[in-house]
């Protein structure tokens, strides 16, 4: 996180996680397109010749000052591939939150496990608590045959603390969910850790109805948080 | 590694936008850019950074302005245009048309990257097709002004249609927005891959520093493994040769008498004392090679005599395994450059080897015969390159047998101190493991080279080779 007060700027970094060809890409793609032209920048890619992300994606997003301080988005993807370790340790540094993208399918199973202890190993060599980030997991591709079972998902879910989030990236589907979740799950975070509503008089409510309006999602922001599985609170938490 | 640290780290760099646009652009490509939009349509065009430096143009001014600029008064109608086009300053994503006091019209783009102002275009000077009367503050704004000649400047400017200016604006947006996301793009690539080579470096360094440690850790205890060796070597033969002593007196009889049975007894101590002994010399030999402590006298040696000698003193034991042993070589072969004692060891040990693992009825055959072996050039004791080609006389013994054999995965591993190839507990021949690895470090004393080959149809060959003469005496 970046906050210049001379400017009233923060400038937040979310990082998606996740095992090769989860989807991770096609989730930032996803919202680039659902997104109005005035929030969003170009999407930066590096990838290599046959289109796999070499270094990372870079999905600006800008949501304006008329609440008392502008809030500049950098939404990240790392490489999956495992030789890749090192820059994805570099792309995770200074991360404010964590979207981990999973592949819903059952033979991957193994493949989501390992990326997950390498994103424990990574967060912690960078020096970050990975009890207190804020993080968010996706079940990809649930539009795929031989994917884990939705109740099997949501019993594992609902043991454990992180939201979880199903999607079908290339559909367009559980993207703006898991995306706004984590950015609710952040920005609760930096709040009380920097008193942001109070110092600047921030009006969280109508960012994040901002927010969904420049996603051109019509839901209020409780149905989309609450569009988790195995919740504990059916209700989600309004901010 | 402070000293490979980047300017700014990459987190700085990917989070930052405040760039300026000569940092994602270069100059000169940018006043391409403009020349060829002039050569297309005759517009000029400046592009300004934020804080007003200039840093690319094309088109000059009109001709309109010099000829205002030599009168007092159109030189103050130049200079209103000048600051009316300087104050304004549009907001991102937009632009501002501007009439100026002279007539002349600009469009001020906002050149902007990631939501931040850079800098501003300045499209200009034109005029838009209805532009037919000359303004009313140009045709007053000096005396001395000639109408006519006003006139005929102002046809001179560029009458453009509005449709089209407003293309080209957007145009110049957009490449400029792509020039600039490609400018940041190589940018982020190129402080990504310094990063990821300093962060595969330190990785490096850190694992280098931990098998540093290890090799050292290793290195000691392989130090103290030999002195250890050493010690108790020199610690058990002393004991050792009084009991060999004693038991041999005692058969002797010096002791007064002892019937059979005690004979017997007795016999197998001083047997079994002896073969311990023979183990604990070859352990004091090893570690002697080891650390480099154990001296050679090396003479002309004949090699025959060292092959007959052997052969003669195993017989017994091939004709006890019914093991054919015999030694071959012409008598005309020269003699090579060695320890006689030690190589008798090395040939003793070799021979006894073959007799252990070949089955009966099979045989055991020692030849010698001269060889020429190429030097190998990597070799930094050994000649320089311009001994080339140069072959050195060699010795090659050979001792095959039509034993079980040694598998190809074996062969480097045999020369190894404590090795066996069946380290089983069941397997059938005895021995510490010792042998070969002394075998090995004897001929390296002598400059020697050892290798196993395949006998045909079935067996094992150890091929040794012991140069003729020293190295210095070559050339």
């Amino acid at each position: 996180m970046q906050l210049d007060f001379s400017s009233r700027e923060l400038t937040i970094k979310l990082v998606y996680y996740g095992p090769a060809l989860s989807g991770k890409t096609t989730n930032l793609q996803a919202l680039h397109a659902a997104s109005t032209p005035d929030a969003t920048g170009r999407l930066m890619t590096l990838e290599t010749r046959d289109d796999r992300t070499l270094f990372f994606d870079l999905l600006p997003l800008t949501f304006g000052s008329e609440r008392g301080l502008s809030v500049r988005l950098k939404v990240f993807t790392v490489p999956g591939q495992v030789i890749h370790s090192s820059t994805r340790r570099l792309v995770l540094q200074g991360a404010d939150g964590v979207a981990f993208i999973a592949d819903s399918r059952v033979a991957e199973t193994e493949n989501n496990a390992e990326a997950f202890r390498d994103l424990r190993e990574n967060l912690k060599q960078n020096g970050i608590n990975a009890k207190q980030i804020p993080l968010v997991l996706q079940f990809n591709k649930r539009d795929l045959p031989d994917v884990r079972g939705e109740a099997e998902l949501a019993e594992m879910a609902a043991q454990g603390k992180e939201p979880v989030y199903l999607a079908a990236a290339v559909k367009g589907t559980g993207v703006v969910d898991t995306f706004v979740a984590l950015l609710h799950q952040t920005w609760q975070l930096l709040d009380s850790q920097h008193g942001l509503v109070e110092k600047f008089g921030f009006d969280t409510s109508a960012f994040f109805a901002d927010v969904l309006v420049k996603l051109n999602d019509p839901r209020p922001l409780s149905a989309v948080l609450s569009s988790r599985v195995g919740k504990k609170n059916p209700e989600g938490s309004q901010p | 590694m402070t000293s490979l640290r980047p300017l700014r780290s990459l987190d700085e760099l990917t989070m930052e936008s405040k760039f300026s646009v000569q940092e994602l652009v270069s100059r000169s490509a940018l006043e391409e850019l403009l020349a060829s939009l002039y050569d297309l349509f005759g517009i000029a065009s400046k592009v300004f950074a934020s804080d007003g430096a200039l840093i690319a143009e094309a088109g000059s001014g009109s001709a309109l302005q010099a000829y205002l600029s030599s009168l007092p008064g159109g030189r103050r109608l130049v200079r209103e245009t000048v600051e009316l086009v300087k104050s304004s300053t549009p907001k991102p994503n937009e632009s501002q048309q501007l009439q100026c006091p002279t007539g002349e019209r600009y469009v001020v783009v906002g050149l902007d990257y990631d939501g931040r102002l850079l800098g501003r275009v300045v499209v200009g000077p034109f005029l838009l097709i209805d532009d037919r009367e000359l303004p009313e503050a140009l045709l007053r704004c000096d005396p001395a002004a000639a109408l006519q000649r006003l006139q005929e400047l102002w046809q001179l400017l560029n009458h453009c249609e509005a449709l089209l200016i407003a293309r080209v604006v957007v145009h110049l947006r957009t490449t400029l927005g792509l020039v600039l996301f490609s400018g940041h793009r190589a940018l982020l690539a190129s402080n990504m891959h310094l990063a990821s080579v300093q962060e595969s470096f330190r990785e490096l360094s850190e694992k280098s520093a931990t098998l540093q440690v290890a090799y050292e850790r290793l290195k000691d205890l392989d130090r103290l493994k030999s002195n250890f060796l050493a010690t108790v070597s020199h610690e058990l033969r002393t004991p050792l040769t009084s009991i060999i002593g004693y038991s041999e007196m005692l058969i002797a009889g010096i002791a007064g008498d002892i019937n059979d049975e005690q004979r017997e007894f007795m016999g197998t101590i001083h047997e079994k004392g002896g073969q311990l002994l023979e183990l604990i010399k070859g352990l004091l030999d090893l570690t002697k090679l080891e650390s480099g402590t154990l001296s050679l006298h090396k003479t002309e040696t004949p090699v025959l005599p060292i092959l007959r000698d052997i052969v003669h003193t195993l017989l017994p034991t091939a004709r006890a395994k019914g093991v054919i042993l015999s030694a071959t070589g012409d008598a005309g072969i020269p003699t090579l450059w060695g320890d006689a004692s030690r190589l008798r060891q090395v040939f003793l040990n070799l021979t006894e080897n073959a007799i252990k693992f070949t089955p009966a009825e099979g045989s055991v055959t020692l030849s010698a015969e001269m060889t020429h072996v190429e030097l190998p050039l990597e070799d930094e004791d050994g000649p320089a390159i311009v001994m080339r080609g140069v072959k050195r006389p060699m010795i090659e013994i050979r001792v095959a047998d039509t034993g079980i054999g040694i598998s190809e995965a074996e062969r480097p591993r045999v020369f190894d101190a404590f090795y066996q190839v069946d380290s089983s507990s069941t397997r059938e021949q005895g021995g510490a493991g010792l042998g070969l690895s002394i075998v090995k470090r004897l001929v390296d004393a002598h400059d020697g080279t050892v290798h196993i080959e395949q006998n045909v149809p079935r067996g094992t060959v150890f091929v040794v080779r012991i140069p003729c003469r020293r190295l210095s005496f070559l050339g």
